[in-house]
């Protein structure tokens, strides 16, 4: 799995409450990803094992709303999400040190 | 009516219309997931003022029609796969041809027909017959050919690649050119493994 910024961004939010299931509006919200990006994305870990999908369950308090598609990370996704993000962050220093002379690190004076 | 109703109709249909595109295992369930974020969105009191949450939903079927575009081409692309996989371990007889494949066979029944029509008014001009009578047989072939091909768009369930309104313009408009290609392109045959029953 290649680490991306939107797929970061999905991780984040995800693994922020692993046990809370999100619709799509609400990932999109909250990483703030155009559905464009969101859902291919979210197809591709459902694909690979990393998150599952459910459908709600028809509530009568939902005022005549349709059911909504909730994903969740898997047992699997969790670990390799963690990781990855693990790995992004011990990565992050090296690579703003690597482009420490065009990029200063954020509260840095120069 | 109130506006946003009206504008969730629209979003609505703008996304079961770009959901056709899909492959049919998954368009429904796809097509019944987002238009369920339809409600969530308009009903955002994050997106102030209200037009913008119409907006908002107008963007998300941009988005969605991206989607659908990514999805069918992988779908696509897996089965292709499929398809070699079993092409190579002998499990189809025949090799799948691929859209390149496809249009030049197309063009070249293209040029085939035109030489054969060429020909044809040829023939017809030295033996002396009516300059008109080429001119009313190749029109009558062409309109045979595309009423074939249009009636052959209006029986398939599927079509390749565009949308079946797209194909019957295509015919109309570039006959018979257009319905060679959709015959060569778009027309998706009988599954050979059904044939004989």
């Amino acid at each position: 799995m290649k680490l991306t910024g939107p797929l970061e961004r999905v991780l984040r939010v995800m693994l922020a409450d692993p046990s809370a299931p999100h619709y799509g509006y609400d990932l999109m919200k909250a990483a703030k990803l155009k559905s464009g990006t969101l859902y291919p994305m979210l197809a591709r870990l459902q694909q690979d094992g990393l998150v599952n999908a459910e459908w709600e369950a028809p509530r009568q308090d939902a005022a005549g709303r349709p059911p909504r598609k909730y994903y969740q990370l898997t047992a699997e996704g969790l670990r390799v999400a963690r990781l990855e993000l693990a790995q992004a962050a011990s990565s992050a220093p090296a690579r703003r040190a690597g482009h420490g002379a065009a990029w200063p690190a954020p509260g840095s004076t120069r | 009516m109130s506006p946003a109703p009206r504008a969730q109709r629209i979003a609505g249909w703008l996304i079961r219309a770009v959901c056709r595109r899909l492959p049919a295992d998954v368009r429904a369930e796809r097509c019944r997931e987002w238009t369920a974020e339809l409600p969530a969105i308009f009903d955002d009191q994050s997106i102030r003022p209200a037009f913008l949450r119409t907006l908002r939903a107008l963007s998300f079927c941009v988005g969605i029609s991206w989607t659908t575009r990514q999805l069918s081409r992988s779908a696509r692309a897996a089965s292709r796969r499929t398809r070699n996989a079993q092409w190579r371990t002998g499990a189809m007889r025949t090799r799948p041809p691929n859209l390149a494949v496809r249009a030049v066979r197309g063009l070249l029944i293209w040029l085939v027909v035109v030489a054969v029509v060429l020909g044809l008014i040829a023939l017809l001009h030295t033996r002396g017959l009516p300059p008109s009578l080429p001119v009313m047989l190749v029109l009558a072939l062409a309109v045979g050919f595309d009423g074939f091909c249009l009636a052959d768009i209006a029986r398939a369930a599927q079509v390749r690649y565009l949308h079946k309104w797209a194909w019957v313009v295509i015919c109309l408009v570039q006959a018979p050119l257009g319905g060679i290609m959709y015959l060569s392109i778009g027309h998706i045959g009988r599954d050979p493994s059904r044939r004989g029953n």
